[in-house]
């Protein structure tokens, strides 16, 4: 008999890959774009002559990748261009609502055009959560590395900090950042929103003459993840992180636990980048729907559904031990959930 | 307990001298690389930008797209200096001029940069230093300025008596190209603000 399977063991398990793959694809693009761009003006100033033989090798790199999709390079190449920040995909704008909220705050006034640019991400975050957080930012693929790094070091006997701060810290980070930002009349979200600093930053160290101080911020708080607390800037410090999840609030997409198939392995919870509880039923707007969770699962036991809010706490897992021990007589109940065997 | 301490202190050191052996290099040809300050007098607005410095700094919000656009790379960016202006672009003539092309204004996402026909931008005005260019001291013959600029003798042309003389025009919209290819090593033609005035006035 198959166990019964209304929304679970379906391909859910599969979104982490295709995450791991977005998240790389966006860090790729952020080094490839600005590669583009140098060889685009040397092609638009007629200048591959005078390259250095070193650096013509580079270009004919980039000439092959890209001459299967752009005819002029000089302009095929401007139709995406920016960085998760703010930029411009196929001819549409978009930017991070944290910057539309720093600048509003910073010029205390409306620019339309520019609040249309955050209209999709605002729209999407209201729909799928905190989810440019887990599938998008390209610092989320540096800090869960960082993650893996700190397991690695554990292995090897190095203390990595562990300590549990209050998430709601990140929304005073946004509340005294925005307010800052209008004392001062300068974007200062920005030098400490790792997504923008990344992005910028290795567009400086590529077609500017190196990095800038941000750099060091981000080096900053990829220690502070390894030696304070776990993912600690995402969960605890990030004034982007704490916008996005007070748009997602009331989420549309949420995933869930399948309280039939559980059995409380506790696999999720230790997955958890954000030291959610999906065991318990717990995510709240914390969650990002990254999916780790669900990939973890052994018994598929979580899945995405089509609601507002989190089920309440369904209690243990009617697979887990103490749960048939418990409820031996009653297990007919949940039809045949129990039939393995 | 103490052998398990000395092992872990040995690999720290060991992982802390791989690390500093690394960098050690590196931040040396860093810190011996000579270091060319950026003239912060020469630091020119962009094409179309805010005229207020101020509503163009709360404006923009750093996100370097109209340098990724640039055609001639010339738009640099406040990287570590600049205080509350960091991030922030700027154009150095003296280093690469604006050619306006314009493709800056149509990226910008933000107010900080408004779409503005060439002849409409207002970066400043080209000033000549009359006691230092070649033809205005009778040191020979020149021209890059008037050959060089991008809207023609609109902006500057020669002066009537002498063909090699450089005169600036109403037309002149401040970006710099005549700075970028004076071949006079002390720039005797520079961009100024508009109401200084083409010619330079000598306190002496």
């Amino acid at each position: 008999m198959t166990r019964q399977t209304i929304d679970s063991a379906s391909g859910w398990r599969h979104l982490n890959k295709v995450r791991w793959l977005t998240l790389v694809l966006v860090f790729a693009l952020l080094i490839i774009l600005p590669f583009f761009h140098v060889y685009q003006t040397y092609v638009a100033a007629h200048a591959y002559d005078l390259l250095a033989p070193g650096e013509r090798k580079l270009y004919d790199i980039i000439e092959t990748l890209t001459a299967p999709f752009v005819d002029d390079p000089s302009r095929d190449l401007d139709v995406i261009k920016g960085n998760t920040w703010s930029g411009r995909l196929f001819g549409v704008k978009m930017s991070d609502p944290l910057a539309v909220a720093g600048q509003m705050a910073a010029g205390r006034n409306v620019y339309n055009p520019f609040l249309l640019t955050a209209l999709f991400p605002v729209v999407a975050t209201l729909i799928f959560g905190r989810f440019f957080c887990g599938w998008l930012c390209p610092a989320n693929l540096l800090y869960e590395l960082n993650t893996n790094l700190r397991i690695l070091l554990g292995r090897f006997g190095v203390r990595t900090g562990r300590r549990c701060l209050d998430p709601k810290l990140k929304y005073i980070v946004l509340g005294v950042g925005l307010l800052i930002c209008g004392i001062s009349g300068s974007v200062l979200v920005a030098a400490v929103y790792p997504p923008a600093i990344l992005g910028r930053e290795l567009y400086y160290a590529v077609a500017q003459r190196g990095m800038g101080g941000g750099a060091l911020f981000f080096v900053a708080t990829v220690l502070f993840d390894l030696l304070v607390a776990r993912r600690g800037f995402c969960r605890y410090l990030c004034p982007g992180g704490a916008l996005y999840s007070l748009l997602g609030r009331f989420r549309v997409l949420r995933i869930q636990r399948n309280v039939v198939t559980c059995n409380d392995c506790t696999k999720c919870n230790s997955v958890c980048e954000f030291g959610l509880n999906p065991l318990r039923d717990d995510f709240g707007q914390e969650c990002n729907n990254c999916t780790a969770c669900i990939a973890v699962c052994p018994v598929d036991a979580l899945g995405f559904r089509w609601r507002i809010t989190d089920t309440p706490n369904q209690g243990p897992g009617h697979e887990s031990p103490r749960y048939r021990r418990d409820h031996k007589d009653k297990r007919q109940v949940f039809g045949n959930a129990n039939s393995k065997a | 307990m103490q052998t398990q301490r000395r092992r872990f202190l040995r690999r720290a050191g060991t992982f802390a001298f791989t690390i500093l052996a690394g960098a050690l290099p590196y931040s040396l040809a860093r810190f011996m690389a000579p270091v060319r300050r950026i003239d912060p007098t020469q630091q020119l607005a962009l094409p179309g930008a805010l005229p207020d410095w101020r509503a163009f700094r709360a404006a923009c919000i750093g996100c370097g797209m109209c340098g990724e656009v640039c055609p001639p790379r010339c738009i640099q960016f406040h990287r570590n200096d600049g205080g509350l202006a960091v991030n922030t672009p700027f154009i150095n003539p003296q280093v690469k001029a604006c050619t306006l092309c314009g493709k800056c204004m149509e990226v910008c996402p933000t107010d900080a940069l408004t779409v503005t026909p060439r002849e409409k931008v207002n970066m400043g005005v080209a000033q000549i230093d009359r006691a230092g260019c070649y033809p205005w001291i009778d040191q020979g013959i020149c021209g890059a300025c008037v050959s060089a600029c991008p809207l023609g003798t609109k902006a500057i042309r020669f002066e009537m008596w002498n063909q090699y003389r450089p005169v600036v025009e109403r037309g002149c919209v401040g970006c710099g190209v005549c700075v970028e290819v004076c071949p006079h090593p002390s720039l005797p033609i520079r961009i100024a603000n508009r109401g200084q005035g083409a010619i330079v006035q000598h306190p002496v």
